[in-house]
């Protein structure tokens, strides 16, 4: 081969000596890193519109003039110019895309294989795609864009969370989020829930999103984010990591040397999306009858009268209004949301070692107008070559979060959506704007529902801030022994400090007064310190003899993670308007720590024969602190394996590339709180007089759930079969998973009886299967020269099955939660998360049955099963358009296939807003179509209002059970890189920018008065359930301007 | 070699670190700052402080079904508040009584038995426990029937999470035994804990608190066992009864540990609830001087900010109770009948006065167990002077005004006078007794309904809001919580074949008609 191209090379430098055409024929050969020929690679000479393609052995034939430049380009590569030069024979080594990311992935521990290695399925996103085209938490950017990968929002504010799915939920009532890892080691992501969790203090009102750990990233800082899926891909992180890991690898400095400075701004605005359709024919009112009089207030009831113009009505505040429609409630009430985030990056290094720091401020304004959230982050890698051998390699993370009044959600205490939402249909905002208080300074109520507070009010009085200081950082040592043999120690370390203080304000109607002196309202200051320190080694060694490799790694971690909680609540103050702890009448300390340790040993061997054939094969033990002492040891092995088939078989010419993979493995969980092993007390906090007056302690069992002293870990035990195809030259790729998994002994707080003393019940339970496809398609349909247009395309399929509960046979539902007649149940031989509420009573030909005497509909006594609540598909399709350079990028995503109850709806219906509640107004009573109790057809007249009223009542929700799912056009990017336009020379050296768009358009859904993702139900385990409207879901519209000097 | 020898020593030093893979770890999982246990004396007053309830919405049950059942107070209002005023089914409202009492004071119950039967050091705090949790399950099989009694309240004790329902018979039967056993044991020259809010650790008040409970108890079978309650009311009787107001079992209510009815009345329900017309008039025909006490009326307001001092007044010849029957619109149809400005300006239940935040709540009072035991003498179950035990029960009650402030004190002549023109009347005892009862118990809702049930006084008329969802005249019971369907679903189906329909129409044992 090298004789035949030196004889090419002397054969066409002795035709140029004699020939001297204007054009010459230019040969070579186009190769990879690791020097395979690539086929297809397009060849193109600059400024010209010849072409050529290379063949099956990488080599290429082109005319061109002596000194012109051949640019190559191929998919997943970088593209490369090279000038010719008077040579005739060009050969070519391209070198891969580190943004494709498609041959090199971070995996477990932080440890990069070749993809063609892997076993299992992986999806990996750039931090292009999440810095460009941001939300305020950048977790809800990966939304449709990763195969099997589900992300939620709440509609909490700019400071909320999210919730993350990956491949379904396999447990049927613990923690399902996937384990954060940022360059290779776990951070936190709690979640601070709203009321109930551990955001809220029992008895106190509160019930705003506190935010989750994922927040603190700056995307400006993400070089790229890598979803293992399975507990196969997970095996090696053990417990944490049974749904799944997220893993973030941050940007580092490059070795080329030289001072690099950029600079990225990002501003975007939101505005609010009203999906409400309510009835504007009848206003505000009860039964029927319009205020005339400030008293009784109705303020959220809209069963008045029928609008006749020039009507008017009197409100809460004595005055006389005209009675008429306020239509547009959302974009009267709500503001403009924008978020600006600047960051500036700098980076050096040398071939000893490299720096980059980042500083990055985020403002983000929400659409209420006092809720506000910003973060700072600094962010700091670097690595350093000490000697030969030596390498040290660190990253900080410092952050600071300031959310300052996110709304009350889910609640009806202040909550400013939940008050817009049901609002009567004629309420002016002026009228509620300009009566807050009374003169006396206490609240000006508004409806005699007093928990529907003035939005005004509750907007000025009511304050929350939310401040969070944290340190993300881990150091690594790696000792590169010999050629074969490295050891590497890892110290890493997330650390914050949360401080909370929110009121209730003097004056709020609803509760008491103060005793005599004092004046009535409430404050509460929190303050956690979290902590969790990982210690980890790991020593690897490659060996390679002939046709045979083999790399062995064994490692161990130790975690251990302390929280700690401080609060103090104090009712009714001394001194008006300041809310201070010492300012306040009745004190109320609550001090709580918990503290957990895992720890672990774990080894992997890796053999490999050739370049296409793999076997990875690990093993690893966990011992959980928080399990009894001859249950807290487990081991979980995994085996993988893989083929690349196409470099032993002969396959027709337009496969590039396949690739078969398979492996199974088995990771296993404690997933419980500290301390759930025995019942512990609690002393009141105040003692209480005995007959003659002296103080003595009052105290008892502080728990509602059963403790489990003998529980044992979860298993999982995970199969994966898959199939990699590159086709066409490489412009179609086709990534296929399935899976099969099955969750055994899962940990459950199991409902139990009141009747028992307890609500819950921990127990080692059951058995669970999930199962799902995961398709990836890319698509290269056109790559003309002035146009290319890329399609990815990504969908999965999940369906789970309950196979086993409790210990007997008759154990055959387990409750986790719900209320108001809607609940979620685990039932055997159903999906995860079966939907239950009420029905209609109905007679044996189906005709709804109504109360003879009252004439309202009746329920059946036991709830029924309606759906299931995890949606089966969902997806995305992202297409990419590159017109001369301009980049154009949509994204559709997908979920289908769940059921939800929107309840929201139920809200609407028995406050007379909902269209269904126009059935009868005319009239004055409603007439249910059915029979009545004896079998006779029903005629009895029932009034409007009661009427429409029952469902909530009785808790049948049958109306309002929906398909959940939705097809929206979810970002919108147009996007111009000006750096080709700029000469070297100059100081700035490359410029960026793109406009983009977020939540755009909803193609399709099914529900009435709402967007089925609006939902701020953020316990782990309710999805599917929604009644008090979270904020509206926002459209954002926004520019990212990327300079690099 | 030297970098074997590197590696080695790294394995060997791992190898350390890890030997002790579980070390310390069960020291970790120990929880320092919560104890495993307690004295159960501080748990006992737990279990008898929330019997009064222990949260905001824990007392709708009374509000919007007990005060409204016996039409002593009623809300115009619907939707959350429906309920006894509409005679609607409502379950937000209907469960209230049951997860209240499970979830704290039978679970902490439990624990003070458990901790107790078998220590003889600890004698008197576990009988004042079985006497107490009598007092509990009569308050919960009273309101739903058959209920988890012999199972309860063991979820942890004895991992019972899908409790068995007792038969209410059984239930009571049982709870006769234990009061009857319990208040034997005490010794009445005796003091236990000083650490008891209920009695200071007097065991002579707690053997009447016993002895008392036991005549209620008794005297709940009158209609349908006869022959056993005519037997406990002796042993009762015998057993020593409650003096005087001294003895009355009540929670003194604190500025920190507030009433929360009253709590509820005066903030979340605020200008929501009015005193109902049957007993306003049933005060003002009888020119009772408890209305004054009770009662108060902001004469002319047309709003809820309008209930202010200026327009206050406890004058009883002003009272007015608002009809039964009507809701918050239909109302207006009353203003001119009654010359009321609005809804808002018909009398209400005083919050300065039986229903100031930290008024006390009575549990088992010596004007209650008087009356109880007039009836018991003109049954001729237990000897006595049935006109004057039934004078001295209300005698006792307007006595025991003072102990809920200094302004609800009844003067000792209008007392005398009263009491002077309410002898009782040949033919006509057992509903006096009862009406005064009814009178007596005001603000205990389960026992007023209880009463109520059993006696079949006061001779109240239907409730007459259209659209009543019941058979008859009155709710019978409250129908099980929504919850049992999910957690205990084939015990409930066994309770509900036994004892009828899951509705507000099913009357239990030993409500005869």
């Amino acid at each position: 081969m090298k004789k035949k191209l030196l004889f090419l090379s002397f054969f066409t430098l002795v035709c140029q000596l004699f020939v001297l055409a204007q054009t010459v024929t230019i040969t070579g050969k186009v190769t990879g890193q690791n020097k395979d020929p690539l086929a297809g690679v397009n060849v193109q000479i600059a400024d010209g519109n010849i072409g050529a393609i290379t063949d099956g052995n990488g080599n290429y034939l082109i005319k061109a003039l002596p000194n012109a430049t051949l640019n190559f380009s191929y998919v997943g590569y970088l593209d490369k110019s090279v000038k010719l030069a008077g040579t005739n024979v060009l050969d070519v080594t391209l070198s891969v895309d580190p943004k494709s990311l498609q041959e090199v992935v971070v995996t477990a521990l932080g440890i990069k294989k070749e993809a063609k290695r892997l076993g299992y399925a992986t999806a990996t996103v750039t931090g292009d795609a999440m810095a460009t085209n941001r939300t305020a938490n950048p977790m809800s950017t990966l939304q449709g864009k990763l195969a099997g990968v589900n992300i939620s929002t709440m509609g909490t504010g700019p400071g909320g969370s999210t919730k993350i799915r990956i491949r379904g939920q396999s447990s049927f009532n613990s923690v399902n989020q996937p384990l954060i890892v940022i360059n290779g080691v776990p951070m936190d992501n709690t979640t601070y829930a709203l009321g109930g969790g551990i955001g809220a203090r029992a008895g106190q009102v509160n019930s705003s999103d506190g935010g989750d750990g994922f927040s603190s990233i700056n995307p400006d800082d993400i070089e790229s984010i890598t979803v293992l899926k399975g507990a196969t891909a997970s095996a090696l992180y053990g417990s944490r990591a049974k749904d799944g890991v997220v893993m973030v690898t941050t940007k580092k400095g490059s070795s080329k040397g030289g001072i690099g400075v950029e600079f990225n701004t990002n501003y975007t605005t939101d505005q609010a999306l009203d999906f409400t359709d309510f009835q504007y024919e009848y206003g505000q009112g009860e039964r029927g009858v319009r205020p005339t009089t400030a008293y009784p207030q109705s303020g959220v009831w809209s069963f008045g009268e029928k609008f006749q113009p020039g009507m008017r009505q009197v409100l809460f505040d004595g005055e006389d209004w005209p009675y008429e429609p306020v239509r547009n409630r959302y974009k009267q009430f709500y503001s403009l949301g924008t978020n600006l985030t600047n960051t500036v990056t700098l980076s050096n290094g040398n071939e000893n070692g490299s720096f980059r720091l980042s500083i990055a401020n985020s403002d983000n304004q929400g659409i209420l107008p006092n809720n506000t959230f910003n973060k700072k982050t600094i962010n700091l890698g670097f690595n350093q070559t000490i000697n030969k051998a030596l390498t040290i390699q660190g990253n900080v993370n410092y952050s600071n979060e300031y959310n300052k009044n996110p709304p009350q959600v889910n609640t009806q205490d202040m909550a400013i959506p939940t008050v817009i939402y049901t609002l009567a249909n004629s309420m002016p905002f002026a009228a509620m704007e300009q009566n807050q208080l009374m003169p006396n300074g206490t609240e000006f109520v508004m409806s005699r529902f007093l928990v529907r507070n003035n939005p005004y009010f509750s907007l000025n009085q009511r304050f929350e801030n939310i401040k969070r200081d944290r340190v993300v950082g881990n150091l690594s040592f790696r000792y590169q022994i010999n050629k074969w043999l490295y050891a590497q120690g890892r110290i890493a370390q997330d650390y914050y400090s949360r401080y909370q203080d929110y009121n209730i304000p003097n004056g709020y109607a609803p509760i008491p007064a103060a005793p005599t002196g004092f004046i009535n309202g409430s404050y509460t200051q929190d303050v956690r310190n979290f902590r969790e320190r990982n210690y980890d080694f790991l020593i690897g060694a490659t060996k390679k003899i002939k046709d045979f490799g083999v790399d062995m790694t064994v490692g161990g971690n130790q975690m251990y993670r302390k929280t700690e909680y401080n609060s103090v609540t104090v009712q009714d103050f001394v001194q008006p308007g300041l809310f201070t702890i010492m300012n306040g009448r009745a004190k109320d300390p609550l001090y709580a720590k918990a503290e957990r340790g895992v720890n672990s040993l774990y080894g992997a061997a890796d053999f490999s024969y050739k370049s296409f054939l793999f076997l990875n094969v690990t093993a690893r033990n966990d011992w959980f602190s928080t399990l009894a002492a001859d249950a807290r040891s487990i081991l979980y092995p995994s085996v993988t394996g893989s083929f690349i088939f196409s470099e032993k078989i002969t396959l027709p010419s337009w496969i590039n590339y396949g690739k078969l993979r398979a492996a199974y493995a088995e990771v296993g969980d404690d997933n419980v709180a500290p301390y759930s092993n025995a019942l512990y007390f609690g002393v009141n906090n105040n003692l209480f007089p005995n007959p003659s007056g002296a103080s003595v302690p009052v105290g008892g069992i502080n728990t509602t759930l059963v403790p489990n002293p003998g529980l044992r870990p979860l298993r999982v035990a995970e199969s994966e079969v898959g199939l990699e195809l590159k086709m066409f030259k490489s412009r179609v790729g086709l990534d296929i998973s399935y899976f099969y998994k099955i969750t055994n002994d899962q940990i459950l707080a199991a409902q139990t009886s009141d009747a028992s003393g307890f609500t819950n019940k921990l127990i080692n339970i059951g058995e669970s299967m999930n199962k799902g496809l995961e398709v990836q398609l890319t698509l290269s349909p056109v790559r003309a020269k002035n146009f290319k247009w890329d399609v990815n395309l990504n969908t999965s399929y999940n369906t789970s099955k309950v196979l086993k509960l409790g210990t007997a046979a008759s154990d055959t539902v387990i409750s986790v939660g719900g209320g108001g007649g809607r609940t979620i149940k685990q039932v055997v031989g159903l999906p995860i998360g079966a939907l239950y509420t009420f029905l209609y009573k109905r007679d044996a030909a189906g005709n709804q049955v109504f109360d003879k005497a009252s004439g309202k509909p009746l329920r059946n006594d036991v709830p029924a099963y309606v759906g299931n609540i995890l949606p089966k598909y969902f997806g995305g399709i992202t297409n990419t358009f590159t017109i001369h350079g301009v980049e154009v990028s949509t994204l559709i995503d997908f979920r289908l296939g769940a059921k939800m109850i929107a309840g929201s709806n139920m809200n609407a219906l028995r406050h007379g807003l909902h269209k269904r509640t126009l059935v009868g107004r005319a009239e004055g009573f409603v007439i249910g179509k059915g029979v009545n109790q004896d079998g006779g057809v029903n005629a009895t007249k029932s009034d409007i209002q009661p009427f429409y009223e029952t469902p909530n009542v009785l808790g049948v929700n049958e109306d309002f059970v929906f398909n959940a799912g939705f097809w929206k056009l979810r970002q919108v990017s147009v996007g111009y890189d000006f750096t080709k336009h700029i000469s070297k020379a100059k100081f700035i050296k490359g410029i960026k920018a793109n406009l983009v768009a977020n939540n755009v358009l909803i193609l399709k859904k099914w529900t009435e008065n709402m967007d089925p993702e609006n939902v701020a139900n953020i316990s782990d385990n309710e999805t599917g359930l929604d009644f008090w409207t979270p904020l509206p879901p926002t459209r954002s519209v926004g520019f990212n301007l990327n300079i690099k000097f | 070699m030297k970098r074997i020898k590197l590696l080695l020593s790294v394995l060997i030093l791992s190898g350390f670190m890890l030997q002790g893979c579980e070390k310390g770890f069960d020291e970790l999982n120990t929880n320092r700052v919560d104890p495993v246990s307690l004295d159960p004396q501080f748990v006992m007053n737990k279990g008898i402080m929330d019997a009064t309830y222990r949260d905001n919405f824990a007392t709708l049950q009374t509000l919007c079904y007990d005060f409204a059942i016996v039409q002593q107070v009623i809300t115009p209002f619907g939707s959350s508040l429906s309920g006894g005023n509409y005679n609607n089914f409502n379950p937000g409202n209907t469960t209230q009584i049951w997860t209240t009492y499970y979830q704290s004071v039978i679970k902490q119950l439990a624990y003070v038995i458990d901790k107790t039967k078998a220590d003889a050091t600890k004698k008197d705090l576990y009988n004042q426990a079985r006497i107490w949790k009598a007092y509990a399950f009569m308050i919960l099989t009273d309101t739903y029937g058959d209920v988890p009694y012999t199972e309860a309240g063991k979820g942890f004790l004895e991992g019972i999470s899908k409790p068995k329902y007792d038969k209410q018979e059984l239930i009571y039967k049982d709870i006769l035994k234990e009061l009857d056993e319990a208040s034997a044991a005490l010794d009445a020259t005796k003091t236990s804990s000083s650490s008891d809010i209920l009695y200071g650790g007097v065991l002579s008040r707690w053997k009447k608190l016993g002895n008392s409970l036991l005549l209620r108890a008794a005297m709940r079978l009158s209609k349908v066992d006869p022959a056993t309650a005519s037997t406990y009311v002796k042993k009762a009787v015998a057993g020593g009864l409650m003096q005087s107001n001294a003895d009355n079992s009540k929670l003194r209510h604190t500025s920190l540990y507030q009433n929360w009815i009253a709590v509820h009345l005066t903030a979340r329900e605020k200008a929501n609830f009015y005193l109902a017309k049957p007993f306003v008039d049933f005060l003002k025909s009888n020119n009772d001087p408890r209305l004054g006490s009770i009662a108060y009326r902001h004469v002319g307001a047309k709003s809820g900010a309008d209930q202010v001092a200026p327009r206050t007044t406890t004058d009883p010849a002003v009272q007015l109770g608002m009809p039964m029957g009507y809701d918050d619109v239909s109302i207006k149809n009353t203003f001119t009948t009654f010359g009321v400005a609005s809804l808002y300006d018909y009398s209400q239940v005083n919050l300065n006065t039986v229903l100031k935040t930290d008024a006390p709540s009575f549990h088992v009072t010596y004007a209650q167990t008087q009356l109880l035991l007039a009836e018991a003498i003109f049954r001729g179950w237990t000897t006595g002077d049935a006109d004057l035990t039934y004078q001295a029960g209300i005698k006792a009650h307007m006595e025991q005004m003072a102990e809920y402030d200094t302004k609800a004190a009844i003067a000792a002549d209008k007392i005398s006078t009263y009491v002077t023109a309410n002898k009782l009347v040949a033919g006509k005892e057992l509903e006096q007794i009862n009406n005064q009862y009814w009178v007596a118990s005001f603000i205990n809702g389960s026992e007023t309904v209880a009463n109520f049930r059993r006696s079949g006084f006061p001779a109240l008329t239907k409730n007459p809001y259209p659209g009543s969802e019941i058979k008859g005249n009155f709710i019978n019971r409250m129908p099980y919580p929504d919850s049992e369907t999910i957690t205990n679903q084939e015990n409930l189906n066994a309770a509900i074949a036994a004892q009828g329909a899951n509705d507000l129409n099913t009357r239990f044992w030993w409500n005869k008609p």
